[in-house]
């Protein structure tokens, strides 16, 4: 048994886990639940011990060798990758680029001495396929930026299950991968766990994951545990409010009525957009790929539509040109009748009345702008002078539900929620008709996430706007669009009103989206509600 | 990686096209007469027009620039009109002096900035980081001339252990020589060394920071494991970069220090060729330092090649 007692951290004095206790049977799947900041990946480093600098830990982490919190580093070392293992959130960098993944899985072997380098290669081509990727098919001496990023979460499991590891720690494993991929990669490590007999400690923000998989779940808040048990248990009773509120925040509907006109807004029609690729030879032509493909649709003026598939499918290739960043190849997109030209010669008023919000809240402004200019930007496009300037902006912002005295302040000085906010009102400043929505709400918790939709919902109703919701996440788009569209391969597979398409999808790729979602069991939810 | 070292290749060899063109056409197409200018202000119409003949200054452009970049094709560089001898036997004498000088410079530089900025970066923010800044930016700093002062007085004057300029040749040992270059080495190697040290520093805190260190800790390497195994290596591609740009500087940039230690070599061949006004010996080494950048840059291609296996195209 793998137990926490009292676990206690402070960074640079700030306390930030206190007094943990958690038990982590083994051959079972613990899950630990929370919002970013709650404290789960530091209660995992400090299993690890590899907390950062300035922290001071205290309390107890046993392990079967003894507390881990009053080992010396040496000692941690040898623990680390051969008693307890440990998986992070983005595959796509957690592996040395320039390292073959049979090395890389060799290397966990070598380190601890359990093998020679030719034996550690034999073991890793055999835990390499027990992942799921056979030799014959993915040889040793393939390189990680040969892999998609599924694939690479696999390396990077058989990385840490190399040594069948007591404990494995699983860091948001899935949160940065499609929805089937995530299925795929859960799948694998349920087995593990299963066939292995170690034990799992899941952290995740996702309620669904935990429901599906952990066999007992710990609710963390400002990193203090509030509610454990067993999984079915803890979701039936739901005793501490924190719980529920994440429960409710997670399957959030915002109130929204449906008010689409029946005036085109936005027509798409035949889009083709191709990319070249590497040159075969060093005369030959470039290669094309054809990232969208003969897409066609219409947005309504006052809908809202989803798009939605995996990475890859073109959906970001089909929102650049959409918003005229880039030039399609065949076909044409009009917005109220007038052909989007991407380049230099595209018309203001085309770019003011439509706006984008994107996903990343932290990368998309300039750090060294207050939010007023942040939010006034668009207006460059206004061929008239706007001496009002401060007050659109003021009244932005109130729009958006923040405060007006917060255009005075720099973009750091506020959480993921309220630069989305600012976002938001950025791109309602010149009184769009239309808002491209690329991911807006995925990087968020789950709370900020309901507190945005009702805010997206509200400001349709206000201004009669249209939204493109482009997501991957199926369940949001279900609960804030009319209609829906399906990509994949750069093709429009399906599209229909929202909940026609979720209740009998034609598709199978539609169907295979909508089984991989991970969903809380319908009949654990009755009692908390009722 | 062969098609990669192929295509590298063919678009250095087009800018040593575009590079003789643009040398050819800057000293000898431009206005103004390069026998008269050699000459001087005091020369008669007769010895211009003897220089003119000499220089093959007669005929079109275009077989006039034919005739040139033929001739280095195939090793004649005309002949130096100061020094009355074939330009390449001038420079073969002098690249003898400036190519062991810069290898063995860069190789010191190398050796000094290696380890300097593995420990700067592994120490970061202590005593050990803020004096390995502090002595790094001294070394920017400070002129190389006057390192190499320094060093004459330290070594050569006061404990006599290298002799203050000169170079025997290499006919009296390859230890001699070896010797003679030593100081000059120094005083180059420091000033880059800092700068290499600097850019070694900054990309290995960087590569630290990056998720597949936090990978290589949870395997159970140890900091400085991950440093050595992970870190290091992918730190080396901007540290290349500056070892290729140090290298070229070295080679012909070494102009003062030669001065400083009396040698004979490529710099002081320039430097003496403007100011003589020997325009042939000029377009020859410019010529020639062209095309010793392009092969470092090569070179320097080839090695990102062989660290980084994003660079090698499968084929």
């Amino acid at each position: 048994m793998i137990r926490l007692e009292d676990l206690s951290v402070t960074i640079h004095g700030a306390p930030i886990l206190s007094e943990v206790s958690l038990d982590i049977a083994p051959g079972k799947v613990t899950g630990l639940v929370g919002e970013s900041g709650s404290g789960k990946s530091i209660t995992a480093l400090a299993m690890m011990g590899l907390l950062p600098h300035g922290s001071t830990a205290s309390g107890h982490a046993w392990l079967e060798e003894g507390d881990v919190l009053a080992k010396t580093e040496r000692e941690m070392c040898t623990l680390r990758g051969n008693r307890v293992g440990m998986i992070f959130q983005e595959p796509m960098t957690a592996l040395n680029p320039l390292k073959t993944i049979g090395d890389q899985v060799a290397e966990t072997l070598v380190i601890h001495g359990r093998a020679t380098k030719r034996e550690a290669l034999e073991i890793a081509r055999a835990r390499l396929a027990r992942v799921g990727l056979p030799e014959d098919r993915f040889p040793l001496g393939r390189y990680p930026h040969e892999l998609s990023g599924g694939q690479r979460q696999r390396v990077c499991i058989a990385m840490a299950v190399a040594l069948n590891p007591e404990l494995l720690i699983a860091d948001e494993p899935t949160t940065a991968l499609d929805v089937t991929t995530q299925a795929q990669i859960l799948d694998l490590l349920k087995r593990l766990v299963a066939e292995e007999g170690m034990s799992l400690l899941l952290i995740t923000h996702d309620l669904a994951v935990v429901s599906g998989l952990a066999d007992h779940v710990a609710v963390m808040q400002a990193g203090r545990i509030v509610e454990q048990g067993p999984t079915e248990a803890l979701f039936r009773s739901m005793a501490h409010p924190y719980t529920r509120k994440l429960f409710a925040a997670s399957s959030h509907q915002p109130a929204r009525v449906a008010q689409a006109e029946d005036v085109p807004l936005l027509t798409v029609e035949n889009a083709v957009r191709d990319y070249a690729t590497a040159r075969l030879g060093i005369f030959g032509q470039p290669g094309r790929f054809r990232a969208v493909n003969g897409v066609s649709f219409t947005l309504r003026r006052g809908e809202s539509l989803g798009l939605v598939g995996e990475s890859g499918c073109g959906k970001s290739t089909l929102t650049r040109a959409i918003l005229g960043l880039d030039a399609l190849q065949g076909g044409a997109i009009r917005l109220d009748g007038q052909e989007i030209h991407a380049g230099p010669h595209l018309d203001a008023t085309i770019r003011r009345r439509m706006q984008v919000v994107f996903q990343d809240p932290y990368g998309s402004f300039n750090p060294r702008w207050r939010v007023e200019r942040l939010v006034a930007e668009p207006f460059h496009l206004s061929p008239e002078h706007l001496p009002d300037r401060r007050d659109r902006v003021a009244r932005a912002l109130e729009d958006v539900g923040l405060e007006p005295e917060a255009m005075h302040r720099f973009i750091h000085e506020f959480s993921g929620g309220q630069r989305q906010r600012i976002a938001i009102a950025r791109a309602l400043i010149t009184n769009p008709d239309l808002i491209v929505l690329d991911e807006a709400v995925s990087a968020l918790d789950v709370r900020v996430r309901a507190q945005i939709l009702d805010l997206l919902a509200r400001l349709q109703e206000e201004h009669g706007l249209a939204y493109l919701f482009i997501s991957h996440d199926l369940s949001v788009v279900r609960s804030v669009t009319d209609r829906v569209m399906v990509m994949k391969g750069g093709e429009i597979v399906e599209e229909g009103p929202t909940e026609a398409v979720f209740a009998a999808p034609a598709h199978d790729y539609t169907k295979a989206l909508i089984a991989a979602t991970p969903r809380i069991p319908a009949d654990w939810q009755g009692e908390q509600n009722a | 990686m062969l098609r990669y070292a192929l295509t590298r290749a063919l678009s250095l060899g087009l800018s040593l096209v575009v590079a003789s063109v643009v040398i050819f056409a800057v000293i000898e197409v431009i206005p103004g007469d390069p026998a008269a200018y050699m000459l001087g202000m005091n020369a008669t119409p007769e010895a211009v027009a003897a220089l003119r003949g000499q220089l093959g200054l007669e005929g079109s452009v275009v077989s006039r620039y034919l005739g040139w970049a033929g001739g280095m094709l195939s090793g004649d560089f005309g002949v130096s009109y100061t020094y009355k001898v074939p330009v390449a036997d001038l420079v073969a004498q002098r690249l003898w002096v400036s190519l062991p000088l810069a290898l063995y410079a860069l190789a010191l530089s190398t050796l000094i900035a290696f380890p300097v900025g593995l420990i700067a970066a592994a120490r970061r923010g202590g005593a050990t980081d803020y004096g390995i800044m502090g002595a790094t930016q001294l070394g920017i700093a400070v002129p190389n001339f006057w390192f190499a002062m320094l060093l004459v007085m330290v070594f050569a004057v006061n404990l006599r252990w290298f002799s203050a300029g000169g170079f025997p040749g290499w006919e009296d040992g390859l230890l001699a020589g070896l010797k003679a270059l030593t100081l000059p080495a120094i005083a180059l190697a420091l000033p880059q060394a800092s700068i290499l040290a600097r850019v070694m520093r900054s990309a290995l805190i960087e590569t630290l920071g990056q998720d597949y260190i936090r990978t290589a800790r949870a395997k159970g390497l140890s900091r400085r494991q991950a440093v050595l195994r992970h870190a290091l290596r992918n730190a080396l591609i901007p540290v290349l970069t500056i070892i290729g740009l140090q290298f070229s500087f070295l080679l012909a940039g070494a102009i003062i220090i030669e001065n400083v230690f009396f040698l004979p070599g490529l710099g002081r061949l320039v430097f003496q060729a403007i100011t003589q006004r020997d325009l042939i010996v000029v377009e020859s080494l410019v010529m020639l330092l062209v095309f010793a950048v392009i092969v470092v840059t090569f070179l320097v291609d080839l090695a990102y090649a062989a660290v980084d296996p994003r660079l090698r195209r499968r084929t």
